[in-house]
């Protein structure tokens, strides 16, 4: 799982973050950050906030730039040029916790925009796509409605279809569930669970514990913009090796 | 006083206000399709910060806004014919009108593109959009909502202004009804005829823009 060599036997790790520190203006928020993850792992990473567990994932596709370090997708390297950038935006799908959906572009416009305009996909074929993704995530009924007209967790699940219509190969999700009503959290989830399943990368920012023990590969747990555990469902909910994590885990687990 | 207000003398007068009419249409709709061209394409520079255009746009929308515009269409007419520039009447008004109202524009549409969520620019540029892209399919659907009521009113506002074109001799309506005031003193006639033809036109104007703001609002109102 951990093949940390994977490069030189042919195939790219996923996402590989090496040596990465970043500030904002003269604030450090991100300290020598290291962190591999193979294609089809689930990674989640979870932490109090202010840790940087945002920022991380922001960095992985260019919403934030970085200052020192290594960040690669799929072997593509992140320069601070225009194409780089761009090259690995098209291989990451990233989901937000406030969907931010394009208000004024029904469900299907919404998931076709950036195949006919990025890729110059036919319109008849990025419609099919996204009609397929929409049932997959099980809302295509929607698809002439306006976000406005829609709950949060349909939203959300539009925007998660959405992304796959650029069909990546890593899906980043920042917060997924944090703005939604409880009742819809598990709507989102279960997608989430869904996608797991076919084998998808994912990276997920997240305070579902349920769902990192359900899913994730590994755990990462960040303190104040650094990796201070990474450990096995298992092993980070029964057994946390860090002073840190176990004071996390008593506030989060307890109810 | 004794004036004899005369509607046969404004029928007379109607072919000849219509040729004004005509002419203040034709340079202002144009005026205004440009200043809204210079006002997306300014804005977007400003937005985006791109280096020293951004801080031209910015220099040239504090000089519009702080020298008189009559003064702007002498420089134009008068001022440029020193350099050997003679654009004549029209083509100098249609300048002079379309940088005024890009002017306004470019902080209208500025006002409009700052008031779109971050958070849309994000997810266009996650889902691999160039700025571009986001400016046309995302920024500008959403901000221009925003923007159109000043718009209107940059817009009314050329089309008004473009009276000051009589100034330099650009047979407008305005133009007309000088020239005939000054040949027949059917001073209150002619006035009274070319203000309702200012209403008329801004009211039709107003009620399309009325009707784009609708179209662009659609999505925006619940079912």
């Amino acid at each position: 799982m951990s093949e940390t060599q994977s490069t030189q036997t042919g195939h790219a790790s996923a996402i590989r973050v090496e040596g990465l520190n970043k500030w904002f203006g003269s604030f450090q928020v991100l300290f020598d950050i290291n962190l591999t993850v193979e294609n089809g792992e689930r990674v989640v990473i979870c932490g109090p906030s202010g840790s940087g567990k945002s920022t991380l994932i922001r960095c992985i596709n260019a919403l934030e730039d970085h200052q020192q370090g290594v960040i690669e997708v799929e072997g593509k390297a992140l320069g601070h040029d225009s194409t780089s950038v761009y090259d690995v935006r098209t291989e990451v799908g990233m989901v937000f916790q406030h969907f931010n959906l394009f208000p004024h572009l029904t469900i299907l416009e919404n998931c076709i925009l950036a195949p006919t305009v990025v890729r110059k996909t036919p319109r008849k074929e990025a419609e099919a796509t996204a009609m397929h993704f929409l049932e997959k995530v099980k809302i295509p009924e929607q698809a002439n409605k306006y976000p406005i007209q829609l709950s949060g967790g349909q939203q959300q699940r539009v925007a998660i279809a959405r992304s796959l219509c650029m069909r990546p190969r890593v899906m980043l999700f920042d917060e997924p569930t944090s703005a939604l009503d409880p009742e819809m959290i598990k709507e989102v989830l279960d997608t989430m669970v869904a996608l797991a399943g076919e084998g998808m990368t994912m990276v997920c920012v997240t305070h579902e514990m349920g769902f990192a023990r359900k899913v994730a590969n590994r755990v990462v747990f960040m303190d104040a913009g650094a990796i201070v555990e990474v450990n096995s469902p298992d092993a980070f909910f029964t057994n946390p090796q860090n002073e840190r994590t176990q004071a996390f885990l008593n506030q989060v687990l307890q109810h | 006083m004794n004036y004899n207000f005369s509607f046969p003398y404004i029928w007379g007068a109607t072919p000849d206000l219509l040729d004004g009419l005509w002419m203040t249409l034709l340079i202002s709709l144009l005026s205004i399709a440009i200043s809204v061209v210079i006002g997306v394409v300014g804005a977007g520079l400003r937005v985006f910060q791109v280096p020293i255009l951004s801080q031209l746009v910015a220099a040239y929308v504090n000089f519009i806004r702080s020298t008189p515009l009559l003064v702007q269409i002498f420089f134009i007419f008068f001022g440029l014919a020193e350099f050997g520039i003679r654009l004549g009447g029209f083509w100098s008004g249609i300048l002079a009108l379309s940088l005024w109202g890009g002017a306004y524009n470019t902080e209208n549409v500025r006002g409009g593109l700052s008031a779109v969520d971050k958070g849309q620019r994000e997810a266009a540029y996650s889902l691999g959009l160039r700025p571009l892209h986001y400016l046309r399919h995302v920024a500008l659907p959403i901000g221009l909502r925003v923007s159109i009521p000043a718009m209107l009113n940059t817009a009314v506002s050329v089309l008004k202004n473009s009276s000051y074109l009589q100034a330099i001799g650009v047979a407008e309506l305005t133009f007309v009804a000088m020239n005939r005031v000054a040949t027949d003193f059917r001073t209150l006639e002619m006035f009274l005829a070319i203000g309702a033809m200012y209403l008329a036109i801004v009211l039709v104007l107003s009620a399309a823009v009325r009707r784009l703001e609708a179209v662009l609002q659609k999505p925006f109102r619940t079912a």
